[in-house]
């Protein structure tokens, strides 16, 4: 990884989509334990994974992670904490008008 | 929706929201597809993306975070979670009176949908993160609490879901395989914004509940119903935060505590200009959005009273006017925004950035933070 330059990568990853009653979630595991960074990009490779209402999909799939550059990887740590408006739950969008 | 005949399982649970094993979840689940995969063909459903955002943190610290200060208080808490009293809730009874969706009003119901999608990517974002934190830490203590709060966020999620899914709106999660960039909070900026955020949403949960208590005839929707209980999941969360907080006093005191002013500020001000964007609905629930906002704001101040060392002077002079020239500016620069009005929409930006200073630089009340932190949902 170098101060200016993106690296990229490939990794195994576990992707588990619940479309249920009882839970609505969707979660991405690297299998061999690959840790993201700040700044990094992740995309699942392949179609969409889409599960049915009612159903749990567990899939194997290969994931590709674009490394932030050590720039931006710092930028994103000292700017990161201003974007916590995200966090909070208004429980509406954020269009000014419908 | 449910108008099939279930079968009957094991235990003798019918709805997932029983079911006391994995397994026997998914074959309720299973049954429950049948059924719906003929009704979404039936029914041309309009499609939603869920986009929830992506976190990291510093693992390393949080995984060094000792509750020993407050295990007391901590083990009640989880064992109280873990027993999960909430489980069975979040399903339709009897309760759950028919929607007359084609029958509503055609501004309310966008904006009533807007509300719905956006509570549930809200849940799930939330499910996202507590789950990824509770994946990369090792601190058993802290792990536990996750994965309990992840939990309960999909199970809101999905409870929502199935309102959405109700009125013709299909959730995609299909947003995975779309890039996706991970941006970075410290730790305690997660305790911050999500314990007010977990705290206020138990006092706006809680606001329309008693408020439709005594004004059953607004209760334009049956969700209303189960808001009790779902924001005493809510509640809890943020005793967890509150306990977390407890553990370092250095998180809630000097410079943090300016940090701590400005979160709320930053919160009021955005639930007050967010509502105020929805006339529709707080008109059919026979709510005005001003006493709302300060309704809310009372019982949140009230609440955080438990850890915060201030509360904002939610009655001086300048609060509410500049609220409203916040809201106002706020309007102005959507409009100049529409309309490419490059000199309207720094003017009106000007305004908004002056209004949210003067708003933070009202002088807060000094709070002296009880020894006990524990508290029970009362409102």
């Amino acid at each position: 990884m170098g101060i200016l330059t993106k690296d990229v990568e490939r990794h195994p990853c576990e992707v588990e989509v619940s479309h249920c009653f009882d839970s609505l979630h969707a979660h991405v595991k690297f299998t061999d334990g690959a840790v993201i960074w700040p700044g990094d990009e992740v995309i699942v490779k392949g179609p969409e994974i889409m599960a049915p209402y009612g159903h749990v999909v567990r899939e194997q799939r290969e994931a590709v992670i674009f490394r932030a550059s050590k720039l931006e990887r710092l930028w994103t740590r000292l700017t990161g904490d201003f974007e916590f408006m995200e966090l909070c739950e208004f429980s509406f969008s954020e269009e000014v008008k419908l | 929706m449910n108008a099939h005949t279930p079968k009957t399982h094991a235990s003798g649970a019918t709805h997932t929201a029983d079911a006391t094993t994995v397994e026997e979840g998914l074959a309720i689940q299973e049954e429950q597809a049948k059924f719906d995969s003929d009704t979404a063909t039936a029914v041309a459903m309009q499609n939603t993306l869920l986009t929830p955002r992506f976190y990291t943190t510093d693992f390393d610290e949080l995984d060094a975070v000792d509750v020993t200060p407050v295990r007391e208080d901590w083990d009640l808490l989880i064992a109280q979670m873990q027993a999960d009293p909430n489980k069975g809730h979040f399903r339709k009874t009897d309760d759950w009176d028919h929607v007359d969706w084609d029958g509503m009003e055609p501004g309310l119901r966008k904006e009533f949908i807007d509300f719905l999608i956006s509570s549930c990517t809200a849940e799930f974002s939330g499910c996202v993160l507590y789950k990824e934190m509770k994946r990369r830490g090792s601190n058993k203590d802290i792990t536990q609490l996750f994965q309990l709060m992840a939990r309960d966020e999909a199970r809101h999620a999905g409870f929502i879901n199935d309102a959405l899914r109700e009125a013709g709106v299909a959730v995609n999660l299909g947003f995975l395989t779309q890039k996706k960039k991970y941006t970075y909070f410290r730790p305690k900026f997660i305790y911050y914004a999500t314990y007010l955020s977990e705290k206020i949403g138990y006092a706006r949960y809680i606001t329309i509940f008693r408020h439709l208590e005594a004004h059953p005839e607004h209760r334009f929707h049956p969700i209303f119903k189960w808001f009790r209980e779902w924001c005493n999941d809510e509640f809890s969360h943020g005793e967890a935060f509150a306990l977390l907080m407890k553990t370092d006093p250095k998180l809630t005191s000097g410079v943090n505590a300016y940090w701590i002013k400005f979160f709320l500020t930053a919160v009021y001000a955005t639930m007050y200009v967010r509502d105020h964007q929805r006339p529709a609905f707080h008109a059919a629930l026979g709510v005005d959005p001003d006493w709302y906002a300060h309704e809310v704001f009372t019982k949140t101040s009230k609440l955080s009273q438990q850890i915060f060392p201030l509360t904002l002077d939610i009655d001086h002079p300048r609060w509410q006017r500049e609220l409203v020239a916040l809201q106002k500016a706020n309007a102005d620069l959507a409009l100049a925004v529409q309309r490419k009005q490059t000199l309207k929409k720094w003017g009106a930006q000007a305004r908004a950035a002056r209004a949210f200073v003067s708003l933070l630089l009202i002088p807060s009340k000094a709070n002296k933070v009880p020894a006990s932190t524990r508290m029970e949902p009362v409102y």
